[in-house]
């Protein structure tokens, strides 16, 4: 009998030890973040901005960026393996329209081991800005920015091999708003 | 016999006819969109059937009186537009938003939505594969005017679309409205 329930917790132990590598592993292979349940900010922003672009829009994309243009060139360089975009953004006429709670409910998504944090930016008057990168094993498979200003709620996820040059070079371009992590990642020493 | 074969081939060609316009008719979801805005928010487009035959050509000769070369989006001829004027567009943004997701995004994908609550404004591009080429649905509202607009646009034309999408959405829906206002 004793033999019986030792062999059925080991068991047990062995699955409990399988499903929870199999969700740690499929959270780092799918770094998608679920932003639906934001969409009521939508009444209270002023303005709302969604963002979509699949892999293979943005492939499609690449494929027509001008190489002899060094700036399209670099771009398709940096988009080249990318399997998705994803922004929604909202801009605010108060602060305090939206709540720490809808900040949360982000960072929740961004905990390790599937997320690490590459960046934390806090300034009172501006706001946070928290980079986080997705890894499966060495390789970074997506990355998320998460903004929040007083009066406005941004946040991107960038699914495939991205890192945070690439994502300051990449600002501006197919729907990714300008986040200023170039000038970010300078004034992490003063402002942190 | 020989006048017996041709009617056999006349209603076969009415019937081949019929079927693909019912067929059209059934997956056009630039019409169930349209149909959708006016039961929403129970007002009437107006119907401007010749504009998809001459909305490209009316592009090219405005681009001439503007004095300029416009960027086109849309391939020749594949424009479809219904416009919506001097209407109140009230309702509620989310429940419209849903609703148009719900009824589009198993055959289109969603590109770029933006809604502006306080002016009532909401932008919405969609976008589909169409062979070697892409299908663009865009529906623009505002609180007294709203426009649909479907239009066919090459690989390269939704590259740039993607690349800067209130621009390039700004465009088609002017290309597509240039002929109203001439």
């Amino acid at each position: 009998m004793k033999l019986l329930f030792h062999t059925i917790s080991r068991t047990a132990l062995i699955w409990a030890v399988l499903v929870v590598m199999t969700t740690i592993t499929t959270y780092a292979q799918d770094p998608r973040l679920r932003l639906a349940h934001l969409d009521y900010l939508a009444t209270k922003a002023s303005e709302t901005v969604d963002v979509n672009i699949d892999e293979r829009l943005i492939q499609l994309a690449a494929k027509v960026f001008n190489d002899k243009d060094d700036d399209e060139a670099q771009i398709k360089k940096l988009v080249i393996g990318l399997k998705g975009i994803y922004v929604k953004s909202f801009e605010f006429e108060n602060e305090n329209d939206y709540s720490s709670a809808d900040v949360d409910s982000i960072r929740s998504q961004l905990r390790e081991p599937a997320w690490s944090r590459l960046l934390n930016v806090t300034s009172k008057r501006e706001g946070i800005v928290e980079v986080y990168v997705a890894l499966n094993g060495a390789e970074v498979v997506g990355l998320a920015v998460l903004s929040a200003e007083p009066k406005e709620l941004t946040v991107v996820n960038i699914i495939g091999p991205v890192d945070l040059e690439k994502l300051a070079k990449l600002e501006g371009n197919l729907g990714i708003p300008d986040l200023g992590i170039h000038s970010n990642k300078h004034k992490t020493k003063n402002e942190q | 016999m020989k006048r017996s074969t041709t009617k056999k081939l006349v209603i076969a060609l009415l019937a081949l006819t019929l079927w693909s316009t019912i067929s059209f008719a059934k997956g056009d979801d630039f019409n169930s969109v349209v149909k959708m805005i006016e039961e929403f928010y129970n007002v009437k487009h107006e119907g401007l059937p010749f504009l998809a035959k001459a909305a490209m050509k009316a592009v090219g000769v405005g681009a001439k009186i503007k004095g300029g070369e416009a960027k086109r989006y849309a391939e020749a001829g594949s424009i479809k537009l219904a416009t919506f004027e001097n209407q109140e567009f009230n309702g509620d943004l989310l429940k419209f938003r849903q609703m148009l997701n719900d009824s589009l995004t198993q055959s289109w994908t969603p590109l770029v939505q933006t809604l502006a609550a306080q002016e009532r404004e909401q932008t919405y591009i969609f976008v589909r594969e169409n062979g070697d080429k892409f299908k663009v649905l865009l529906v623009t509202i505002e609180q007294h005017d709203a426009t649909v607009v479907q239009a066919t646009v090459s690989a390269k034309n939704l590259a740039l679309l993607m690349k800067d999408p209130e621009e390039g959405a700004k465009a088609i829906t002017q290309e597509a409205t240039i002929v109203d206002h001439e």
